[in-house]
């Protein structure tokens, strides 16, 4: 299944690249690996790889220039893989069009879950009229949530989260990037009430609300949908 | 000065005249002589409060007026009986030596006054000044003294401890030397002689540069502008406040090295447990590291131990990466870096975060997490308070019986959100309680590892919140955390109504 996708890893340290080539290629990925940022930008242009793994800290251009250069024209995901841990890094990261982050170091398993969720989002076309996450599924045409094929009691802004989180599965939204979406501009500081739908919608889609496995915490930094 | 005494002159030729006419009704009697006693006794009242010449001429011009008007004959200075001869020069010798004794006299208590003013004075200074602490103060109380009683204003440059001048300039913010008066208070330093205006060693401008006579250093230079050299009087009471000041200021200058010294001392303590503790706390798991994957690489171990090795591997750089983020967390702390980033979190999200971060250590305990039913949001840090709970349960996990109870409670209560946790480990023994939230501090230097930081990063981000941690042995065993942290409840009657849509 894996054949045909193509991993692009820009990393300037020799030990990660060689760790993520070995992992990568144990699980069937097609891996480049590109050493600084300007090899990146062609790499990225040559292969058109089906995902690419970002180094924020290279040694030629900051990982976040090179981010908003290839987001000029490269639609698919892209993960960053750095030792900068801090919230504004990750945020900005984030805001700059990144799908998912992992600070180093990090666990391989945890890195192949995101790169397969990432992966499987891309393919998940936002314009489909049914969105199926687990036992979830989403029915765009007729605004209907469905677990376990059981119709969900949402209101309006709970459905509509819950379409937002769908609709980037295995990507991370920032606090802001939601409350924007939802709520308008002028709600961007308002996290209270994202806090408040959040909880709510738990209660509706999670089986153990208290241990979630769908609405997923970011430390400080926002939510993913996924697994 | 000298329109007083010319004062003192007119005075005493006033009451001269004044008495010499109130006199004049005798001066056709034989009693002329009774003249010359009344005039000397005025004359030796005059020289109990007059200077020298005003007295002088008192009894120049009673002698004369004497003479003029009532020794016979009248209106002429000649003088025809031996006897008024003698008398006249008699009463002139006593008049001047009345006046000038009595003046003497007056001088001498003069004398013994200032000095008892002085000595009052030097008392007082000396008082202030052991009771000035810090070298601010005593300078404070120097400059003042030297205002107050020479009227002069002055200037002090210190060593710094290793012989290099300072300006004391926060004190005295106008005043700046210039490059070459800077360099004559280094030559008045080295040379602990003085320089300047007055002095043997004259410099282009009008100040004066006065060593401090230290007894074991120098403690600097002291500037003023002299109007006029000082008198002998002057001079000893300047020198003598000049040892006073300086004896406070080598005082405070020896306690502030001692100080340092003592400063010096605790932080090469510090670096060097730091040292030993950081070497230690790397080598076992790198050690581990090292020897493990060896072991795989070079031998053909059975497969259950390689993925027994794999796993010691695996553990020992999770505490690797546990000790850097601690070292990172402590030294953001001791940067002063650390400012909470509030916003608005749910509590449960934080308590399964951690629990869930926790999930492999927390495997052989029951971990008991009881979240108020209806606690409000909060406003957190949720990094910060993360790395709190994380440090605490972590410590509970090292220190707590396998299969024991670990407990967390969260509520709200106040405009304060409470956060306890419990285990059923030790606890910390009596004496060592206090101490639980230093750096660097192991119960027992206990054998679980770690550096002993976790628990004084718990406390700087807990107080980076505003808020307070409190610990204690519970009564069943084990110890008990209680952090209290301020904050608001959000605003959320709107979303009420946009909910129910």
């Amino acid at each position: 299944m894996n054949e045909n996708e193509t991993i692009l890893v820009i990393d300037d340290e020799k030990q990660i690249r060689r760790l993520l080539e070995i992992t990568l290629s144990a699980n069937e990925y097609k891996v480049i690996l590109a050493v600084n940022g300007k090899d990146g930008l062609i790499d990225a242009a040559t292969y058109h790889p089906s995902l690419i793994v970002l180094d924020l800290g290279l040694p030629d251009t900051d990982g976040q220039e090179i981010l908003k250069k290839i987001r000029e024209w490269y639609q698919k995901p892209v993960i960053i893989l750095s030792v900068r841990d801090s919230e504004e890094d990750i945020i900005k990261a984030l805001d700059n069009g990144a799908n998912d982050y992992l600070t180093k170091p990090f666990r391989t398993g945890e890195l192949l879950a995101r790169i397969r969720a990432a992966l499987r989002s891309g393919k998940n076309l936002s314009d489909t009229t049914e969105l199926t996450i687990g036992s979830l599924t989403i029915d765009r045409t007729s605004h209907v949530a469905r677990k376990n094929n059981e119709i969900l009691k949402l209101t309006a802004t709970e459905y509509s989260l819950l379409l937002l989180l769908a609709k980037n599965t295995g990507r991370v939204l920032t606090h802001q990037y939601i409350l924007k979406e939802i709520w308008g501009y002028g709600y961007i500081h308002q996290t209270q009430y994202l806090r408040v739908f959040v909880a709510q919608l738990r209660k509706k889609i999670e089986d153990n609300p208290s241990k979630p496995t769908l609405l997923i915490t970011e430390s400080g930094i926002g939510y993913r949908f996924g697994e | 000065m000298n329109k007083q005494i010319i004062n003192q002159y007119f005075f005493s030729s006033f009451i001269i005249a004044a008495v010499v006419l109130l006199s004049a009704p005798l001066a056709n009697t034989e009693n002329y002589h009774v003249v010359s006693f009344i005039l000397l006794f005025v004359v030796s009242i005059l020289a109990t409060f007059m200077g020298t010449g005003p007295v002088l001429l008192a009894s120049t011009l009673s002698a004369i007026f004497w003479n003029f008007f009532f020794i016979p004959p009248h209106h002429t200075f000649q003088i025809d009986k031996t006897e008024d001869i003698l008398i006249f020069g008699l009463f002139f010798i006593i008049a001047l030596v009345n006046g000038v004794l009595t003046t003497r006299v007056r001088v001498q208590e003069k004398l013994v006054r200032d000095r008892e003013r002085r000595t009052n004075a030097l008392f007082q200074l000396t008082r202030e000044l052991s009771k000035a602490s810090g070298i601010e103060e005593v300078l404070k109380v120097a400059i003042g003294e030297i205002k107050s009683h020479f009227n002069l204003d002055s200037f002090f440059i210190l060593q710094d401890g290793e012989n290099i001048l300072y300006d004391t300039g926060r004190l005295q913010k106008d005043k700046k030397l210039n490059s070459g008066e800077y360099h004559v208070a280094e030559w008045v330093f080295r040379h602990g002689k003085k320089a300047g205006a007055f002095t043997d060693q004259p410099f282009e401008n009008d100040l004066t540069f006065y060593p401090l006579p230290g007894t074991k250093v120098i403690p600097g230079v002291v500037v003023v502008r002299l109007k006029e050299p000082f008198n002998e009087d002057q001079k000893s009471y300047w020198d003598t406040i000049l040892v006073q000041i300086s004896n406070a200021l080598e005082r405070e200058f020896l306690a502030e090295m001692a100080q340092r010294v003592r400063f010096l001392d605790e932080s090469d303590r510090l670096y060097k447990t730091l040292f030993n503790s950081i070497s230690h706390e790397l080598r076992i798991p790198v050690a581990t590291i090292m020897g493990a994957s060896d072991s795989i690489i070079n031998s053909s171990n059975p497969a259950g131990m390689q993925q027994a090795l794999c796993n010691e591997i695996f553990t020992a750089s999770l505490r690797l990466n546990r000790l850097i983020e601690n070292l990172l967390n402590i030294s953001r702390l001791e940067s002063g870096h650390i400012s909470a980033r509030l916003d608005w979190y749910d509590m449960n999200d934080l308590v399964n975060k951690v629990a869930d971060d926790l999930k492999d250590e927390l495997k052989p305990f029951t971990l008991t997490a009881i979240i108020q039913e209806d606690m409000p949001l909060v406003k957190i840090d949720f990094g910060l308070m993360e790395q709190v709970l994380y440090n605490l349960l972590i410590n509970s996990t090292q220190y707590a019986p396998p299969a024991s109870e670990i407990l967390m409670a969260v509520s709200y209560l106040d405009e304060n959100m409470l956060i306890e946790t419990a285990d059923k480990g030790p606890g910390f023994p009596e004496q060592e309680i206090k101490r639980a939230f230093k750096k660097f501090f192991r119960v027992n230097e206990n054998k679980t590892g770690g550096l002993g930081l976790g628990l004084s990063i718990v406390k700087g981000f807990v107080e980076a919140h505003g808020g307070t941690i409190h610990v204690e042995n519970r009564i069943e065993g084990g110890a008990r955390f209680i952090i209290r942290i301020p904050t608001e409840k959000p605003d959320i009657k709107n979303l009420q109504e946009a909910y129910y849509e």
